[in-house]
This record gives C-alpha cells, sequence and structure tokens, in this order.
C-alpha cells in the first residue's frame, strides 16, 4: 500500500469518498436483488419499497458528486488520486443507472398475473442471478483493487448475452401460444431487457476498475453472445 | 520524434565532497518544455545550472560525465561561457531586473554580444523582444521608466525579454511563477507556450498543475538522482515508479 497523503484531511476526503461508493454500489446490489425477487415472486408488496430505495441511491450519486467536485477543487489530485476520484465519478453514474433498471423492474411487476408458469420464470431467474453475481464481483474488484477479476466480469457479460437471448426466446415462445400473454408479456420482455442492460453497465465498471488499478484501458473489444436484435 | 537538444550522460555534480547529482541522464528535446519537479535540494536546479555553466560561478563545485548541447560538449574547458549563455538564457525565482531603464534592461544583452549596432537596431530588438514576452502593449509608452518600478509579473516578463533580447536557443526558467499571482502565473504560463515554439525551455516548478500545463515532458528528481522522465502526461496520470506517485500525490514522507 502506497504511504499516506502529507494532508490528513486530503487521506479522510478520498477514503471517504471510496466509502461512499461502497455503499451506494451495496445498496444498488440490494435494490437490484429485491427488484429481481419481486418479478420472480410477482410479490407486489414490494414494489414501493424498491421505488423509495431508488431515491436512496439517487441521494448517493449527488452526495458522491459533491465530494468529487470538492476534491478537485481542492486538491487537483494527482496520478493514483486522480484516477480513484474520476473513477468513482463513473462508478456512481453506472450504479445510478443499474438502480434505474431495478426501479423500472419492479414496476413491470403490477401488471403480471400471479399465476405466472415457472418455466416462464426460470431463465429469467437464471438471468437475474448472474447479473447480481456480476454486480458483486465487479463490487469486489474495485473494493480490492483487483484487475484480473474485474477483467473476468468484463469477459463474463458474453454469458449475459446468452442468458437474456434464452430468456427472451422463452417469452416469445410463451407469447406466441396465446395473444391474451401479449399485455404482461411485453413487461417481461422488458424487465429481462432491464437486466440484460444493468449487465452493460457492470462491465462499465469492469472497465473502470482496470483503468483505475493498471491507468490503462483494457485493449480490444468486448466478447459478445447472441443478441436479440431492437 | 522531436530533436534532442540538450543530452545529459552521466552527468555527476559534486559540492566540495557533497555529491549534488548522481549519473543524470537525461535528453531535452527541441522545442518541447521539460519540466523539472522534485523536492527542495533534489537537484533539478543543479542540473539546469549545468546546462548554462552556472555552476562555473561556484568555487568548490565539480562537474563530471557529458552533457552537450547540440553535440557540443558543454563542459569543455575552452568552451566560451559568455557565448554559451548567449545561447542558453536563464529566467529567475525572483525578478531580478537590472536598476536600469526598461530599454536599457531589454539592450544591454545584444550591446555587449555585439548585436544591434545602431539605435534604430537596438529599438526593434527591444520591441521585438517585449512584443515576444507580452508586456510591449503595457510598457510601450514608458520605456524610460526604471524596469524595477513594473509589478512583479511585469518585472518577470523584462527579464524573459532580456533573455530572449540575444536571440538564445534555450532558455532555462528556475521556479519562474514562484513570486508571482495566479494572473501573472496565467501570463508567464501562455508566455512559455508561445515561447516554445522558438525556444527549447526548461522549467524547474514545485507546482504540479503547472508542470502539468506548461510541458511535455516531466522528470522527477530525488536526492540527487533523476528517479523517472516520461511523457508529462504519462508522469501525472500513470507514473511508473512508486515514488514519483508518492510525490506528485502529497505522499512523500
Amino acid at each position: 500500500m502506497s504511504n499516506e497523503h502529507t494532508v490528513k484531511s486530503y487521506e479522510e476526503e478520498l477514503q471517504f469518498l471510496k466509502d461512499s461508493l461502497i455503499k451506494m454500489g451495496s445498496l444498488t446490489e440490494s435494490q437490484l436483488s429485491d427488484a429481481m425477487d419481486a418479478v420472480i415472486k410477482v410479490d407486489k408488496d414490494s414494489i414501493d419499497k424498491i421505488i423509495k430505495s431508488d431515491e436512496e441511491i439517487n441521494k448517493f450519486r449527488s452526495k458522491i458528486d459533491t465530494q468529487i467536485m470538492n476534491l478537485l477543487v481542492k486538491r487537483a489530485p494527482m496520478a493514483i488520486d486522480l484516477r480513484e476520484t474520476i473513477s468513482s465519478l463513473k462508478i456512481s453514474q453506472d450504479l445510478e443507472r443499474i438502480g434505474d433498471l431495478s426501479k423500472s423492474n419492479a414496476k413491470k411487476v403490477k401488471p403480471l398475473p400471479l399465476d405466472l408458469p415457472d418455466e416462464l420464470l426460470g431463465n429469467l431467474k437464471r438471468l437475474g442471478e448472474l447479473v447480481m453475481k456480476q454486480l458483486n464481483d465487479v463490487l469486489d474488484s474495485y473494493v480490492n483493487k483487483n484487475f484480473d477479476k474485474a477483467k473476468e466480469v468484463w469477459e463474463k457479460d458474453e454469458q449475459v448475452d446468452d442468458l437474456t437471448y434464452i430468456a427472451m426466446e422463452s417469452v416469445i415462445d410463451f407469447l406466441s401460444k396465446d395473444k391474451k400473454n401479449l399485455d404482461f408479456s411485453t413487461h417481461l420482455i422488458f424487465a429481462t431487457k432491464n437486466l440484460e442492460r444493468a449487465g452493460d453497465h457492470i462491465t462499465n465498471i469492469a472497465e473502470t476498475v482496470c483503468y483505475l488499478v493498471k491507468g490503462e484501458y483494457l485493449k480490444g473489444s468486448r466478447p459478445k453472445g447472441k443478441v436479440i436484435q431492437e | 520524434m522531436s530533436k534532442v537538444k540538450i543530452k545529459s550522460k552521466n552527468l555527476n555534480v559534486y559540492y566540495g565532497d557533497k555529491q549534488a547529482l548522481f549519473d543524470v541522464n537525461l535528453d531535452l528535446n527541441e522545442k518541447e518544455v521539460t519540466a523539472l519537479i522534485g523536492p527542495s535540494g533534489c537537484g533539478k536546479s543543479t542540473f539546469i545550472r549545468c546546462i548554462n555553466r552556472m555552476n562555473d560561478v561556484i568555487d568548490i563545485c565539480k562537474v563530471t560525465g557529458n552533457i552537450e548541447m547540440d553535440g557540443m560538449n558543454i563542459n569543455d574547458k575552452d568552451l566560451d561561457v559568455v557565448s554559451l549563455r548567449e545561447r542558453v538564457g536563464m529566467v529567475f525565482q525572483k525578478p531580478n531586473p537590472f536598476p536600469k531603464s526598461i530599454y536599457d534592461n531589454i539592450s544591454y544583452g545584444p550591446k555587449i554580444h555585439g548585436k544591434g549596432e545602431t539605435k534604430s537596431e537596438l529599438d526593434q530588438i527591444v520591441e521585438n523582444s517585449l512584443k515576444k514576452s507580452a508586456l510591449w502593449e503595457e510598457v510601450k509608452d514608458r520605456l524610460d521608466e526604471p524596469g524595477t518600478s513594473l509589478s512583479g509579473g511585469q518585472q518577470q516578463r523584462l527579464c524573459i525579454a532580456r533573455a530572449i533580447s540575444v536571440n538564445p536557443e534555450v532558455i532555462l526558467m528556475d521556479e519562474p511563477c514562484s513570486a508571482l499571482d495566479p494572473i501573472a502565473t496565467a501570463k508567464i504560463e501562455e508566455l512559455i507556450d508561445e515561447l516554445k515554439k522558438t525556444y527549447t525551455i526548461v522549467i524547474v516548478t514545485h507546482s504540479m498543475a503547472q508542470a502539468v500545463r506548461v510541458s511535455q515532458k516531466t522528470g522527477f528528481f530525488h536526492l540527487g538522482k533523476l528517479i523517472e522522465v516520461g511523457k508529462t502526461e504519462k508522469i501525472f496520470k500513470n507514473p511508473d515508479n512508486k515514488m514519483t506517485q508518492d510525490y506528485i500525490t502529497g505522499r512523500f514522507g
């Protein structure tokens, strides 16, 4: 580890920023997980709570923005401190977007019927679990400044793409059996797509962590799985 | 690739028994700004003083190794130091105009170097130098007033005008803005940007932000050793050496 800054308050401000980001990450994890549960269990009672937690995440985002502005003005950070500051800005933006997508998924629970068949939700559940694992891993890689782990997350997004494709297919199959399913199937398609987008934000975070640790961006394009054309 | 203007190879400097520089190998590119950073006493000023042989004035100072400008050995005993200093100008931390008029401050150098033999030639040199140092508009109507009557920032630009009046190739700046306010500093930095089109510039600075703003290359010195040198952007975003990182992030200790 590096030595501490000569100016103690600078050290504290950077630590405070890191702590805020970790807290925001952990809130985003809970919200994503709650929203997934709500969809899978068609739990309409939890919708309001999830929407409310998004406000918390947004508050963190503005708090982190302020901390970053103060750091830039007061400390003019350099090298690793500069990368830490800029990375926090980028990661907080991605976390906030993941929060928005979770909120959107929670809202999709309202029109769902309570008797959805298991085979329809099974693939969506697997996708949700994978995205959760990805978010958990990428936040771990941030906390431990682990380049390899971040890169692994980045590469694993291919699996998110593949599972999204499979989950979409099962919804479309279900829809094609009976046109009456159209209304809520559309919501499930959007929920699936939202998870895939959350996966993309997670890969953004993985790229940012790689830059933070090594000061270089990952080279080449990320492996991509099957994609349903929008 | 930029052409190397100054090249130092295994340069060592001793003040009596105390060694101030250890095997410094550093190339300075032509028409580029190189910033030298490092804690006080690390050898950065000693290094630039080797470029115009300013260390000659210190009796106990001994220089070994090589330092060349365009392939010419700067340490050559037979080298005419006066003509070297005509080619390598210097600006110091504290503005130090001569106790003479603004006009004479500029014309003094060209006169002793045999440039500008007629009054109109000298007038031209004075005007050009003051224009290049972005001071002309402010002083053109008061050229006979003492240089010391100017503000600190103007005095420093006067010293830069004085340095460029003899048409040097290299300008050494030893913390040129440390005694100036932010606006005067901004004017000098703006000027450095302009001057680098014509001159090779080396600036010693304690301001990291200034090094980032004005230079293309940065060298970090510590305890007389050149620890790391590279593109300024690289040094301040992602230095290779931990000591460099600790210094520029304020962790030195």
